[in-house]
């Protein structure tokens, strides 16, 4: 049965169509919410939540995207709406998070990682990347993750958060050169202290 | 690479493959001499692949569990026990 028929199903009360056809998504949102939340119990929730009020909507969904789509959009807003009690400063300018940004003369010059894993350990690395992208801003992390996580093309992450084409690309590119600048920092810190 | 800021969008382009080939071979002129740019090429490069490192998590089975329950009675309440 295609996903077409199952929504038809769906709609008409059959209960085993939708669970048929939430299947396949229920990790993929439970990641979502874990990394742009980075804590378990909440992302455990705003995958109840974003199922229930599928259930409240589904008369409402018209088949205009797919239906994951349309899932991931529910989980988005129960996301913004999770992340709008906790205030996160908005990520600089691009051309801020280059090199001779700012005082020319104090400039470091960018860090040379070498190998990552030569510095920490594979959990180590994991734990890092999840803080550092939960204490993002969701209208950075959404789109970053949704593009490099899930494999997204950017034209299906601007359609998803309803961005244009140009907003998508400049908040994927701050986050990853926010997040770049966060590890950079780390990995320098760390080489100094083995020095 | 303050004047090479202007590179800060071919570089991304460059590193997921969709920059033009006119547009790569220029940047790879250009980072043949300039080390900050190349740095930027890789660490940005090793963020993305960093990320996807991550451990695929799952939905743990007991709240899987309660959450299909949670669901079959938020059905029941909209359409009855079909």
């Amino acid at each position: 049965m295609n996903e077409k028929e199952l929504v038809k199903k769906a709609q008409g009360g059959d209960f085993e169509a939708f669970s048929r056809l939430i299947e396949s998504h229920k990790d993929k949102i439970y990641r979502l919410a874990l990394k742009l939340t980075g804590h378990k119990q909440d992302a455990e929730d705003i995958v109840q939540d974003t199922f229930m009020k599928a259930i409240d909507a589904l008369d409402k969904f018209r088949m205009e995207a797919s239906f994951g789509t349309w899932l991931y959009t529910i989980a988005l807003n129960n996301i913004r709406a999770h992340a709008g009690n906790k205030k996160r400063a908005d990520l600089r300018p691009i051309e801020e998070y280059l090199p001779g940004s700012h005082d020319e003369s104090n400039d470091p010059g960018l860090f040379d990682w070498g190998d990552p894993h030569q510095v920490l350990e594979k959990k180590q690395l994991n734990d890092l990347i999840e803080s550092a992208l939960s204490e993002l801003p969701v209208k950075y992390s959404a789109p970053f993750t949704l593009r490099y996580m899930e494999d997204m093309s950017v034209k299906e992450v601007a359609a998803m958060l309803n961005l244009s084409l140009a907003a998508a690309k400049s908040r994927i590119l701050r986050a990853r050169l926010a997040l770049r600048e966060k590890l950079s920092d780390i990995f320098r810190e760390r080489s100094n202290e083995r020095l | 690479m303050k004047g090479c800021s202007k590179h800060i969008q071919q570089i991304v382009e460059y590193i997921d493959g969709e920059l033009d080939e006119a547009l790569c071979a220029r940047l790879e002129e250009h980072l043949k001499e300039c080390n900050n740019c190349r740095i930027m090429v890789d660490t940005l490069k090793q963020t993305v692949v960093l990320c996807r490192e991550g451990k695929k998590e799952r939905l743990p089975e007991d709240i899987e569990s309660r959450l299909n329950d949670a669901l079959r009675k938020k059905w029941q309440e909209k359409f009855g026990s079909k």
